[in-house]
């Protein structure tokens, strides 16, 4: 068979000429075999690279077994040594319990790793490599890769790719989703062509696939940038909007609309594995556990629910338009009480100061406050009366007037900056995003 | 021993042979109990008392039974012990026995009235590794509705006794005021139900309304003789602890996850492992991030409603999802919440949110549906029955609470203690998960073991241990410590035909 004689090419690539470390796994994804017959591939690679050329090819070995009792060999250096000595004495009835060990050994360990064997059940090829396994959190990775690049596919269809298939699985029927399969598009539909016959076989190579779309992501990067320059500013609200579907944010910073704009365009290229780290929680009413294209939202939902939302929407801008005007025509006398912070006699008991000394910016003097004064009065009874008195007060002191403005100019906060802004009275969010 | 020899050239160590035929995986007979499941409504006005009340009134029946067995007419020093219905009816000099609920007193414990009493009002978890001490301060109470009456003498010492637990005490009040006690007696073992038992009774109420739920109920499926358990097998694991920044045992998770695939391995032992039929993660799936939270603070970061949305790492439980959702197509999971996972911390916990698993939760019953869901999330302590074995199972809390109260490392016997007490979580409303507590319950006490399982497992313990216990009327017991996979990199198997234990260790 072609794959066959495939496989040799495949691994010989990917051990020999780019220096990666492969497991039966990936094998077994890439050249769409049988784990078990990927496993094999491996250990025939090995062996015949090896008689052709020794040390040219390293792999690690999994072995399946019962080991001894591992008490003689406390002096160990291996890190569970400590732990396994505990097991006999933790397990009184050692006659029913079974402990087996699955263990991962590089080839040049084996030989004494399987000593301390009583009983091997299975053994095999696990990984090759072009140099020793030193540091298996490498091997790790590639397994991960390997997981991930079978994320994509979809979980039930594709189980040529598991070994032990459960026909009584169930998963529940979702509103308005597809199954959680990225449908590749048409670039990348040529990409699949040609791996196909690559390797020339009928059956399509998603994991492959995956693999160029992840090589080439300039799309998911252009996204990235888009979604993280509107939350350079330090506000959460933005950043979410910046990548949810939540259409109320459109209304308030271009930057989103732009995110959003791009998202459809950019989201089915990326690996769907990735959904849940892009897409954070929106607490907004909408279920965001949903699929994350918000086309696909839109469209199951059917032509109303997205007709009323683009009115829902409209509607909104409408009204933030309205406010921005307000805003406008306030934002005016706004600059003036902050500069002079002496407030607007407005507020009805506003205190009359008596500013003693005022030099760059200091001021300290007296204030006219009223002070809650409790007495008894003559029959015995606690009363609380009001008095006007003096207060001195410093620079330090919370100066009390743009607090009084506040009340009675909401938007002198919003001039102020984002210190004072989200503190202060509830404004206009508009606001918020007006240039500083 | 086995030498490099014997294996070369067998099964997997050879040239590519033809593909080998596909494994089906077995069929799991699963039926949930809610049991720990709370109502939506919940209400946090009512005290704790009512939940002691309530513990006291369902096992005193059974326990009295014992008691009278074992002391009726007894004669010790020409007077005949009597009972005594109330703690506070105990006379002086006289030889009685009395019911009542354990208090312990110690010093190390936590004491809700002395953080009131110093306007704590938010204390911050107990961090004491025991609260026993050897000062001879710590003292023991036995209290019901009436009164309260400390407990002496050197019987007290041959029984784990905690806060919570119902004994029979049998002696008599010195001039101190205090009892001492002669004897003591537990409920002991619950009954034990019959191997299938939920099934059949489901089965029965299922026949009428087979016609319409043909394919959702698989109980309904089942033949009317019991299925055949032959070599299937569950799995259960704990502590998995998926953890952004620490990777050390990343390749062992996913060899455990290649395990429970089955890819890993040969045709043979593949075989064996499409005999596991259910995998059970028995709490801590997600590891805390106490170091992320530390450098957070550091930065002062930006802050809404006193948290801090950056530190949030959404990585472990991404990982996590991804474990479940690969396993899930192969393999149903039922999962446990633990004192690390985001769920409720008062006890009971309650189940996970399936929106934690983004991609998993497809697998998740469809809020209201009455069968189990494939991935099924929960509570702490759940109860089930698996293949038709009663199963009762925590994630370690309760065991970790009773640990604190005893001079002891037997954690085998106190989980034999929790069965013989009839009560899974005796500290409940006392000590374990101080603030919130457990949750105050005033018409059910769950925690009271009502039937006794054949298979009781506490998940996230320092190491493995397994043992049997049986009681009077024959009930066998299998208890099982499930070692945190992060601390020991193993998971246990047990065999749904004979209950026989092995577990498999990881190694890379």
């Amino acid at each position: 068979m072609d794959v066959r004689a495939a496989y040799k090419n495949f691994l010989a690539q990917s051990v020999l000429l780019d220096s990666k470390v492969v497991t039966f796994r990936e094998v077994s994804r890439a050249l769409h075999v049988h784990n078990n017959t990927a496993k094999q591939m491996l250990y025939d690679f090995h062996k015949s690279e090896n008689e052709k050329r020794p040390g040219a090819v390293f792999v690690t070995y999994v072995v399946f077994g019962t080991k001894k009792k591992p008490i003689e060999h406390r002096n160990g250096a291996d890190e569970d040594v400590e732990m396994t000595s505990s097991m006999p004495d933790s397990s009184p009835d050692a006659a029913v319990t079974r402990a087996f060990s699955l263990d991962l050994i590089p080839e040049e360990l084996l030989e004494d790793a399987l000593e301390e064997y009583e009983e091997v059940r299975s053994i095999h090829v696990y990984s090759a490599a072009p140099h020793p396994a030193k540091d298996m959190a490498l091997l790790a990775d590639t397994a991960q890769e390997a997981h991930s690049n079978r994320n994509g596919e979809d979980d039930i269809d594709g189980d040529q790719a598991y070994v032990i298939t459960n026909p009584s699985v169930r998963r529940r029927e979702r509103k308005g989703t597809a199954p959680n399969v990225a449908t590749p598009p048409a670039g990348t539909k040529a990409a699949k062509k040609e791996i196909k016959s690559a390797f020339s076989k009928p059956a399509p190579a998603p994991s492959k696939l995956k693999d160029e779309v992840k090589a080439s992501p300039p799309a998911p990067e252009a996204e990235k940038a888009s979604s993280s320059a509107p939350a350079k500013k330090p506000t959460p609200a933005l950043k979410r909007g910046g990548s949810a579907n939540s259409g109320i944010m459109q209304a308030f910073s271009k930057a989103a609309t732009m995110a959003k704009k791009e998202k459809p365009a950019s989201q089915p290229a990326t690996p769907s594995g990735d959904d849940s780290s892009v897409q954070p929680m929106s607490d907004d009413g909408e279920d965001d556990c949903e699929m994350p294209q918000p086309k696909a939202w839109a469209g199951a939902e059917g032509g109303t629910g997205r007709k009323s939302k683009r009115e829902r929407e409209e509607e909104l801008r409408r009204m933030m338009e309205e406010e921005d005007e307000d805003e406008g025509e306030e934002k005016a006398p706004s600059p003036e009480p902050e500069e002079e912070p002496q407030a607007p006699p407005s507020v009805k008991e506003e205190p009359a100061e008596i500013v003693t000394t005022s030099t760059d910016g200091r001021r300290r003097g007296k204030r006219k406050i009223m002070r809650k004064k409790q007495i008894m009065d003559d029959q015995g009874y606690l009363v609380t009366i009001q008095e006007p008195g003096w207060e001195s007060f410093s620079e330090d002191e919370p100066a009390p007037p743009p607090k009084k403005t506040a009340s009675s100019a909401p938007q002198a906060p919003a001039a102020k900056g984002k210190k004072s802004g989200p503190k202060g009275n509830q404004g206009s969010i508009m606001s918020f995003f007006s240039k500083k | 021993m086995v030498t490099l020899k014997d294996v070369l050239n067998s099964g997997l160590l050879q040239k590519p042979s033809d593909e080998p035929q596909a494994l089906q995986r077995s069929e799991s007979n699963y039926t949930p109990l809610r049991s720990f499941n709370l109502g939506k409504d919940l209400q946090y006005q009512q005290q704790f008392a009512d939940t002691y009340f309530l513990r006291l009134t369902k096992i005193k029946p059974s326990l009295e039974e014992v008691a009278n067995s074992a002391w009726e007419g007894i004669v010790i020093g020409d007077e005949t012990a009597k009972k005594v219905e109330r703690v506070l009816d105990v006379r002086q000099g006289e030889l009685c026995w009395v019911v009542g609920t354990v208090y312990m007193d110690m010093p190390a414990k936590p004491n809700i009235l002395e953080d009131v009493s110093k306007d704590r009002w938010i204390s911050a978890p107990s961090t004491v590794q025991k609260y026993y001490s050897d000062d001879g301060l710590d003292s023991v109470m036995l209290e019901d509705e009436s009164g309260r009456i400390r407990l002496v003498g050197n019987v007290l010492k041959k029984f784990f006794l905690v806060t919570g637990c119902i004994i029979a005490a049998m002696g008599t009040e010195n001039a101190n005021g205090e009892f001492d006690v002669i004897d003591l007696k537990f409920a002991d073992l619950p009954p034990q139900p019959e191997r299938w038992e939920l099934s059949k009774l489901s089965q029965k109420g299922a026949r009428s309304v087979k016609k319409e739920s043909k394919i959702k109920d698989e109980d309904v499926e089942m033949k009317d003789s019991s299925p055949s358990t032959k070599g299937k097998k569950i799995a259960i694991a704990s502590g998995l602890e998926f953890s952004g920044p620490d990777t050390s045992y990343a390749m062992e998770l996913n060899l455990l996850l290649e395990f429970l695939l089955g890819d890993i391995l040969d045709p043979a032992a593949q075989g064996e492992i499409a005999q596991i039929s259910r995998l059970i993660i028995a709490g801590n799936s997600i590891a805390s991030e106490v170091k992320a939270v530390e450098e957070a603070t550091e930065k002062k970061s930006h802050k809404k409603y006193g948290y801090d949305s950056t530190a949030y790492n959404a990585q472990p439980s991404k990982l996590f999802d991804d474990f479940i959702s690969e396993l899930l197509p192969t393999i149903p999971i039922t999962l446990l919440p633990g004192v690390l996972d985001p769920a409720n911390a008062s006890y009971p916990q309650q189940p996970i949110h399936p929106a934690m698993f983004p991609r998993a939760r497809a697998y998740t019953s469809i809020p209201g549906a009455a069968g189990p869901g494939w991935l099924d999330t929960v509570t702490n302590p759940w109860e089930g029955e698996v293949e038709g074995w009663r199963i009762l199972g925590t994630s370690g809390q309760n065991l970790d609470d009773i640990f604190k109260y005893v001079d002891s490392d037997d954690r085998l016997g106190m989980m034999e203690a929790t069965c013989r007490w009839r009560c899974s979580a005796p500290t409940a409303p006392d000590t374990l998960c101080k603030l919130p507590g457990a949750y105050p319950f005033q018409d059910d006490e769950p925690f009271v073991m009502k039937e006794c399982p054949h298979l009781y497992f506490i998940g996230c313990q320092p190491e493995f241990g397994t043992t049997v216990i049986t009681g009077p009327d024959g009930q066998v017991v299998r208890l099982v410590l499930i070692p945190s996979f992060s601390a020991t990199r193993e998971v246990v198997l047990v065999d749904m035909e004979t209950l026989d234990i092995s577990t498999v260790k990881f190694t890379a």
